[in-house]
């Protein structure tokens, strides 16, 4: 190689000119004062540690790992992703209870779901919740998502032989939410594509993309699930199936978390994982699939674009598939973060910061007056129907309620 | 994706060519890898330092951009520039075709054109002179040195008096040592300016102007009129280090004027590579979007700050379409040793034809067009023409798409 | 010595690098009343020019043994006096294939002769210890190499120094020596700011001044032949290895990485130049290919790694005989008393050395001083420890002062070890950073201002490492230009010192301006030059 050809280092940290762009794109740094920006976190804090461990600062756990530092950097530095690395490699607190119970997804899914209208109501029960607030600091004011009573995998049991009637075929992370939490999405999923002549089967044995993992600090059982799904998903990839979703964070998690921040290598499945509405929007351009919209169908909508789709970059395949819709009345809203960032708006000690950050959004969304809004990450869905008082749904329930089957 | 025109670089001049092009009825796209220059805006936009930059166009390089426009068409594009801007919602102050002066942070007079609208343009350096000035900052807040502002205007003939503000808003983010800055301090202003328009009229006394730092109207674009309304006295906004409020408030004025004309603008991507054959440009391939055709490319990625040229330790290049770039031979000639002398670095950028169309070993693309800080040929630091650069040959640019 | 005018003194000394201010320490320690001229700023010679290595003596072991026994026994003191200054990182010796591996062990036997711990290790295990060493290593000795920061070193000696009564004068220049005979009775000095002449009288004065102490000898009437070796250097914008890298052959150019502080540097060269360039260092695209080329061979990874600058500084050397390259000469302390020497009596020279070796220079001086004025008092130098660094490491210290430390505190007790305790560091004003890439807060700034002599922000550099940073003073230069014109009410000044401090900045980087560096460069002129203005005033 030439002598200075490339001038970056691990995660690419001298590119940084100092300029502080990621500063004010911060959702964070207006809303909590004891975090110290992503600058100073990142970039700067990393020659700081690089010099002595002791300079590494636990407030580094306030970074939400929106990613909006990196979408607005001018020199391309992974800001967030070297915050993250530095949380890993350095902090010394260990993941509490609390963060481990809203960590495990997938486990506490398969535990509550069978008991789901007793859970749900416990959940939901002041008592409960003061309990949860006290206990595990949990905040109070945070409504815990339901658990539904029978899963989305077992639903699909029943639908998968029907589906091997479709020429194409394609795979679906479904995620834990649309397993314990709402089914009805993956249902809507699996309606819609089928409306594109296209079929759908599951993975063998999906886990948890493991993102709340990631921000709770327990990076071994992250990249256990990392090395997992990896590997399920390459049987679906080997196959010739493309791996869809309908969560922007799970896709995020699983193309680019998992090489960057776990060092699992996915490799040969990255290219082949991509959101329902980029695949859709792409092969309805492209003319290979044509969808039967009602003539009657009328909504205005207003669609939040997910920190972690702003990061994808693919929030135009959304908007674009939410635009062909006819009778849809469409306000695309300001890219702002919405406070929740998966765990951390539910932890006691962020709930006041967590609303402070999505208020712009929330105030936004009021302007604008939508029926209801539109949007790909079900984190975000929680925390604007809460602050807001709309109904949230994904695209994909969206298109499935305006075709005409 | 297929788009008519695709645009890369979200900067001022990647954002006046969309504009442009939308307005025409051109699909245009435009990657942004990041935010870009408008974030470090002076507040004004500079064409040329010269008292008659119409005029001047004859004394320039054959590489200027201006020389090979023209001062006709240079006039035409001018004026274009401050009509595209009115409709994208922002009324610049300043007659398109003539320069005024700017005040600096530093408290000197910079030449410029058109200035963004909280900041002040002078018609010459007289009316400077023999003001009575209060300069009112926020304590603690270190990017705006009052000190300094007050020694350029008591140079020019003013006397001055400096106050700080102490306001309870402000604490909160004083628990955070590295955030004393303009846009979070910003953010604070958007619901606290009433109190400090309130503070300053107390304060005032028999000056004429209040001087205060360019941190109000983040979000809302009229606080610094409001401000106005309530003192008094004639108040001035004078810049503050990096970033801008003004500039900043701009970027997302265009951005959503540009996404109001139907134009997709796809922020926090990166062109890394671009399919060529035949002298033309067939596609980009992107990092998130992947690979996005069109029929005209333009290259609006900026100098060296924004990546769109680059440099190792003995060329400097243009790292996308590898095009031919205009520079000195061998580093040592890049630099002067006094950092306040003008220095070739900055002139070097890439070759075009006349039409702005990129040159490759010597033959131009002919669908790709280079506009603002990418193109070689001009010491813009030096001539103070960076944005007007920028504009001009967008506009030209479009006009020819 | 109650009735003594306030310009006569016990000694003067010349020189404001670290061997004045070691000699001043050690002197003030003694109960003599010192001054200190310096003609600029604390260590802007040699003193604030070099690798800041600690070093073990290792590199001299094979070739001059002398100097590498005083190295490691100067090398253990230090640990104990000036634990804020130094860092204890190790250092490795390592051969490459294209070494001769037979000199390792003529280099492990001259090591353990001159005292110095040399262990053999498994280049495997080097690679597990300092991941950023060549991989293709065939060997490696691991000696107790550290790296030492020389600015705060100086300033601590200086500190040290005026807390016993000594009087310290920096932007003094000496003109002339006031002779009676051929005795020497004091010196005219010009304060170079306001350009004043003010005469000062002490029974002797110590020339300490580096490669000018020739000037300052010949000014005194005396000739000592040096030999100014220029050694280029360059910094890289953090800290890619954790322990120094040497290599393990007879000392050669840019064979040495030290990590120190947030950065880390590779070095040296080593060329003649006449004593006329000594004051205008550059360093040479030449220098800079070769440091390079040269630097990836110890670490792969400088080949990928930001420069934030090139320096250069000037070696003191006596000159022994005509080696044209200046290797080969011993690095041993010359202590001359110009008396016995050249008939000039009230005059000593203590030149040569290194500043690993300060101390021990200092207490040389001072024995010779003392001598000549009958006092007989012990050096105390090596067991005092240094203001600031009664303390331990900056976890220890900074948590003894604060309990639960903010991360400006933290890096003030890094910077300034116990002593940051007396730097106000308490309330969120004084805790705002100026200087970010280095976490310099307003009110290290501030203290610095008014309790460190200082004059410009470039000596406020020097006390302080604002602007050493990334940005090399884009983001900062102005923050502090600000506070020292608020400071000192003078913005006309301040606004000169600005200037000045940006074009000692660009100095050190337009020879490295590539890359990253260069878009920093493009910045920085937008901010300073186009938004603020600067290059009209």
């Amino acid at each position: 190689m030439t002598l200075q050809e490339y001038t970056s280092s691990s995660h690419n940290f001298e590119e940084c000119m100092k300029c502080t762009v990621c500063t004010a794109y911060c959702p964070v740094v207006p809303a909590n004062p004891k975090y110290p920006g992503p600058k100073q976190a990142g970039p700067d804090g990393e020659r700081l540690r690089l010099k002595d461990p002791f300079f590494f600062e636990e407030t580094l756990k306030y970074c939400l790992n929106c990613k909006r530092c990196e979408v607005a950097c001018p020199s391309g530095v992974k800001v967030a992703d070297i915050i993250q690395a530095a949380r890993i490699r350095y902090s010394k607190s260990k993941p509490k209870l609390r963060d481990r119970i809203l960590a495990s997804t997938d486990f506490m899914g398969t535990l509550a779901r069978p008991f789901a209208p007793v859970v749900n109501g416990m959940t939901g029960l002041g008592a409960t919740k003061a309990v949860l607030d006290a206990t595990f600091a949990i905040d109070k004011h945070r409504t815990f998502p339901k658990y539904a009573f029978k899963g989305f995998e077992s639903w699909f049991r029943k639908e998968a032989p029907d589906q091997s009637r479709f020429p194409e075929q394609v795979a679906y992370f479904h995620g834990c939410y649309v397993n314990y939490n709402f089914p009805q999405l993956g249902k809507d999923f699996v309606k819609v594509m089928n409306a594109a002549g296209i079929g759908v089967s599951l993975l063998d044995k999906e886990k948890c993309c493991g993102v709340a993992m990631i921000s709770n600090g327990m990076i071994d059982g992250a990249k256990k699930h990392a090395a997992h799904n990896v590997a399920v998903l390459g049987k679906a990839v080997e196959s010739g199936k493309k791996i869809l979703t309908t969560s922007s964070t799970c896709t995020f998690t699983m193309r680019d978390e998992y090489p960057e921040l776990l060092g699992i290598d996915n490799g040969k499945v990255r290219d082949s994982i991509t959101l329902a509405t980029r695949y859709l929007y792409e092969k309805i351009v492209a003319g290979e699939v044509k969808l039967p919209f009602k003539k009657d169908f009328h909504a205005k909508i207003a669609y939040h674009t997910p920190c972690h789709m702003e990061k994808l970059g693919w929030g135009v395949f959304s908007i674009g598939l939410l635009k062909m819709i006819p009778g849809i009345e469409l306000t695309v809203l300001d890219s702002n973060c919405c406070g929740i960032a998966g765990t951390y708006g539910f932890k006691k000690e962020n709930y006041e910061v967590s609303q402070a950050i999505g208020k712009p959004l929330f105030d936004q969304i009021a302007r604008v007056a939508p029926d209801y809004v539109a949007c790909d990450c079900e984190t975000c869905k929680w925390q604007i129907e809460m602050s807001t008082g709309l109904e949230v749904r994904n695209p994909i329930s969206v298109l499935a309620e305006a075709l005409d089957i | 994706m297929e788009f008519d025109v695709m645009i890369i670089g979200g900067g001022l001049a990647g954002l006046t060519a969309g504009l442009a092009l939308q307005e025409k009825g051109k699909r245009t796209a435009i990657v942004s890898a990041g935010q870009n220059a408008l974030h470090f805006s002076s507040g004004a936009f500079g064409l040329l330092d010269r008292e008659d930059p119409f005029g001047a166009v004859a004394e320039l390089d054959e590489d200027h951009p201006y020389a090979r426009i023209g001062a006709d068409s240079l006039r035409t594009f001018a004026e274009k520039a401050k009509g595209l801007f009115a409709r994208a919602g922002i009324e610049l102050n300043g007659n398109p075709l003539g320069n005024g002066f700017r005040l600096t942070p530093q408290g000197a007079l910079k030449r410029a054109w058109l200035t963004l609208p909280e900041v002040d343009l002078f018609p010459d350096e007289a009316a400077v002179k023999g003001h009575k000035v209060l300069i009112v900052n926020l304590l603690g807040y270190l990017d705006f040195n009052t000190s300094f502002l007050a020694l350029g205007l008591e140079k020019k003939g003013c006397t001055c008096r400096v106050e700080t503000l102490r306001l309870p808003e402000m604490e909160r983010l004083r628990q955070n040592p590295s955030e004393m800055r303009s846009v979070n301090i910003a953010r604070v202003m958007d619901n606290a300016w009433v109190k400090v328009a309130g503070e300053v009229k107390s304060l005032l006394k028999d000056e004429d102007w209040v001087i205060l730092p360019q941190v109000f109207g983040l979000r809302d674009a009229t606080v610094p009129s409001q401000i106005r309304e309530t003192v008094p006295a004639r108040v001035l906004f004078v810049g503050t280090m990096p970033p801008s409020v003004p500039g900043m408030r701009t970027q997302m004025q265009l951005k959503r004027a540009y996404e109001a004309l139907g134009g997709t603008f796809l922020m926090g991507d990166e062109v890394l590579s671009a399919e060529t054959g035949e002298a033309r440009v067939r596609s980009v391939e992107t990092r998130n979007i992947g690979r996005i055709g069109a029929k005209d490319f333009i290259l609006a990625t900026g100098s060296y700050f924004s990546k769109g040229i680059a440099s190792d330790m003995n060329h400097v290049y243009e790292p996308l379409f590898a095009a031919d770039v205009i520079q000195d031979e061998g580093r040592g000639s890049w630099y002067d040793p006094n950092f306040f002398n003008p220095q070739s670095f900055l002139s070097y950028g890439v070759a075009t034809t006349p039409g702005f169309k990129v040159l490759k070993e010597g033959v131009p693309f002919e669908n790709l067009y280079a506009a603002g800080s990418v193109l070689g040929g001009c010491r813009s630091l030096a001539l103070g023409c960076g944005a007007g650069v920028a504009l001009v040959t967008a506009l030209s640019v479009a006009e020819t798409i | 010595m109650s009735n003594r005018k306030d310009n006569e003194f016990d000694v003067i000394i010349v020189g404001g690098g670290i061997t004045g201010a070691g000699t001043a320490r050690d002197c003030a320690l003694r109960g003599l009343n010192v001054l200190l001229i310096e003609r600029h700023d604390i260590a802007t010679g040699a003193t604030g020019r070099n690798h800041g290595l600690l070093h073990s003596g290792a590199r001299y072991a094979v070739t001059d043994r002398e100097s590498a026994t005083e190295c490691i026994e100067e090398n253990m003191i230090l640990r104990r006096i000036a634990r804020h200054c130094v860092d204890e990182t190790d250092g490795f010796f390592i051969t490459l294939p294209e070494d001769d591996l037979a000199y390792q062990t003529k280099f492990v036997e001259s090591c353990t002769a001159a005292g110095i711990r040399a262990e053999i290790i498994d280049p495997k295990e080097a690679i597990r210890l300092e991941p950023s060493v060549n991989p293709d290593l065939i060997g490696a000795v691991r000696v107790p190499d550290g790296s030492v920061d020389p600015f705060r070193l100086c300033a601590a000696n200086m500190l040290d120094a005026k807390l016993h009564g000594a009087k310290i004068l920096v932007y003094h220049e000496v003109i002339e020596f006031i002779k009676e005979g051929d005795t020497v009775r004091g010196v005219r000095v010009r304060d170079n700011r306001s350009r004043e002449i003010k005469d000062f009288y002490a029974p002797v004065t110590v020339n300490a001044a580096g490669i000018w102490g020739h000037h300052v000898a010949a000014l005194a009437g005396a000739n000592i032949g040096m030999f100014p070796a220029k050694g280029a250097l360059l910094i890289f914008a953090h800290r890619v290895n954790s322990i120094v890298i040497n290599r393990c052959r007879k000392p050669a150019n840019a064979d040495i990485l030290v990590p120190g502080d947030t950065v880390c540097v590779i070095g040296t060269t080593s060329t003649k130049v006449p004593f006329e360039e000594c004051d205008n260092m550059y360093v040479t695209p030449d220098e800079v290919d070769l440091l390079l080329t040269e630097g990836a061979k110890l670490a792969p990874a400088l080949a990928t790694t930001r420069i934030l600058r090139a320096y250069a500084g000037v070696r003191p050397l006596v000159s022994a005989d005509n080696d044209p390259s200046g290797r080969n000469i011993s690095r041993g302390i010359v202590c001359l008393d110009h008396e016995t020497r050249d008939g000039i009596k009230g005059f000593v020279s203590i030149t040569g050395g290194k500043l690993m070796t300060y101390r021990l220079m200092g207490e040389q001086a001072a024995d010779l001083v003392c001598k000549k004025l009958n006092i007989n008092k012990k050096c105390e130098t090596a067991v005092l420890p240094l203001p600031g660094s009664e303390g331990g490491k900056t976890e220890e210290v900074s948590k003894k002062i604060w309990s639960v430390p903010s991360a400006p505190q933290k890096a003030a007790a890094g910077r300034a070890g116990t002593r940051a305790k007396v730097i106000p560091l308490d309330n969120p004003l004084d805790q705002a950073l100026v200087c970010e890439c280095e976490e310099v807060s307003s009110g290290e700034v501030r203290y610095a201002l008014d309790h460190l002599e200082v004059d410009n922000l470039v000596d406020l550099r020097r006390r302080t490492r604002v602007g050493m940073g990334t940005c090399q003073g884009g983001l900062c230069a102005c923050r502090a230009a600000g506070m020292i014109a608020e400071a000192r009410g003078c913005a006309e000044k301040a606004e000169a010192d600005l200037k000045g401090f940006l074009n000692e900045r660009w100095k050190g980087m337009y020879p490295i301006a590539w890359g990253n560096t260069l878009r920093e460069a493009e910045y920085t002129q937008w901010v300073y030059n186009y938004v603020l203005g600067l290059n009209e005033q």
